[in-house]
């Protein structure tokens, strides 16, 4: 081989580096694929059953799984792609439900939402929603803590939900809902709620949309789209706002009239462009719009239609030139984020789960 | 009340102001949001018959194909189908079907 064959080669192997996605799969697997190559490179096992929630650990190194028929926890490492631990929080006739986790920032415990449920003789005896700590040296439930009753509603989980997002000093756990609540860690106890509400989007909300809500920066700063409502005219507004997550103080800047429905934001690494999917009308009368953001000035800078799916998740590659469109069902669609134009639509041969993304570079 | 009718200006007025509240008013406000749905525990418990209706009673919220839903029916029982219990007595269902639209006669069938 000549030089000039082997300094191309060389630029090729460079182009084409890319990040990872891990997606959780029916029916017992954790699918990586390749940004660059858009192949399937590992189907990492899942040794707790369908895995219906991934999320990252604090330090950015680890995804922790979950799922919600055996009700269990995997640890996978991001740079070996192997399982470093993983065990099932059932026993016996009891079975302790959960929909996903956070992590604190020693990647020791994990906050969660739980409902214990106990098999009968003749029937299941179901609880009550409870605030739930795991300790993953312990592997087990080591403390849940009641939720007050005008709490139970906005903590109804479901697959592929983050509960808690953990402040970096480890003191507050924030919950982005119909109001963003702050909660002590300590005791579980509501210290704030601000009139933020997260938007919704139909059909899809309820369920789960899979994607993350926002972006969590490593110094605790988290950032998405947000509903507020103006005290005049009660018009929902949306705007993006910012939270310093230790100290508790946010930003809010209002961008317009809020959309019927709209997705949460993913921000590109410069972390100066976001992007949303908003939509208008439902069923088949559905449009939905990718919207970009430009986060320095707080603006709406581009809008493209697309056809969109009656279910789907939305998230951004990890040098934040793609936008993904993924679930329900066995494709991404790469989408160009600087163009907003559809690339190309990639088979996984596998169904993904409702679990959510995470995407490293 | 249909037999009833309106024989003086009173009565007229209160039969008009009857009929103007069961207009639809489109106004500036946001319409309400549809109360939300609670996903039960396991997918026995939601009755929605057949494949063929959405929440709305009608296809079009539902995925193309059909076979797109048939997983996430079984995982969080949203979707209106029928289909083996997830959380209690069928949770290796999907072991022989990585793609349901593409293998969905691997599914083993469940008696109760």
């Amino acid at each position: 081989m000549n030089k000039s064959a082997l300094l191309i080669l060389a630029a090729l192997s460079v182009a084409a580096h890319g990040g990872t996605i891990f997606l959780p799969g029916y029916p017992d697997k954790i699918l990586a694929v390749d940004e660059a190559s858009r192949k399937v490179v590992d189907k990492i096992p899942s040794e707790i059953g369908i895995p219906t929630s991934i999320s990252l650990s604090y330090d950015r190194k680890k995804i922790y799984v979950t799922s919600n028929d055996r009700n269990g926890v995997e640890i996978i490492d991001i740079a070996t792609r192997q399982v470093l631990d993983h065990f099932i929080l059932n026993d016996g006739r009891q079975q302790h439900r959960i929909y996903g986790v956070g992590a604190d920032p020693q990647d020791k415990i994990l906050y969660t939402i739980v409902r214990d449920v106990t098999k009968g003789t003749d029937r299941y005896e179901i609880g009550k929603y409870k605030y739930g700590v795991i300790d993953l040296s312990q592997k087990k439930i080591v403390r849940t803590v009641d939720i007050p009753p005008d709490e139970q509603e906005g903590n109804n989980p479901y697959p592929g939900m983050n509960p808690f997002h953990v402040s970096p000093d480890g003191k507050y756990l924030y919950q982005f809902r119909d109001k963003v609540t702050i909660l002590d860690t300590s005791n579980f106890q509501v210290i704030d709620k601000i009139d933020l509400a997260k938007p919704d989007f139909p059909d899809l909300a309820a369920v789960g949309i899979g994607a993350p809500f926002g972006t969590l920066f490593e110094q605790g700063a988290f950032i998405s789209l947000f509903n507020a409502e103006d005290s005049i005219v009660h018009r929902r507004l949306f705007g993006i706002a910012r939270f310093d997550l230790n100290s508790r103080e946010f930003q809010f800047t209002e961008v317009g009239p809020a959309p019927a429905g709209m997705m949460g934001m993913q921000v590109a690494p410069d972390r100066k462009t976001g992007y949303s999917v908003v939509s208008n009308g439902e069923h088949g009368n559905r449009r939905c719009e990718f919207w970009a953001f430009d986060l320095t000035k707080n603006q709406r800078t581009m809008a493209a239609e697309f056809p969109c799916r009656p279910r789907f998740s939305f998230g951004i590659s990890s040098d934040g030139k793609h936008l993904y469109l993924y679930g329900a069902g066995f494709e991404i669609e790469y989408w160009n984020a600087a163009t907003l134009k559809h690339e190309e639509t990639i088979d996984l041969h596998n169904d993904v789960t409702m679990g959510g993304i995470i995407v490293v570079p | 009340m249909k037999h009833l009718r309106a024989v003086n200006q009173k009565a007229r007025r209160i039969d008009d102001f009857l009929t103007s509240t069961r207009e639809h008013v489109v106004g500036l406000q946001q319409p309400p949001s549809p109360p939300k749905m609670r996903v039960p525990l396991g997918c026995t418990l939601i009755f929605t018959p057949g494949w063929e209706v959405d929440s709305a009673g009608g296809a079009a919220g539902l995925c193309q194909p059909l076979e797109r839903d048939i997983y996430d029916c079984y995982v969080d029982c949203y979707w209106p189908a029928q289909v083996p219990d997830h959380l209690n007595n069928a949770t290796d269902w999907t072991a022989k079907c990585a793609s349901a639209t593409k293998d969905w006669r691997n599914l083993d069938l469940i008696f109760p």
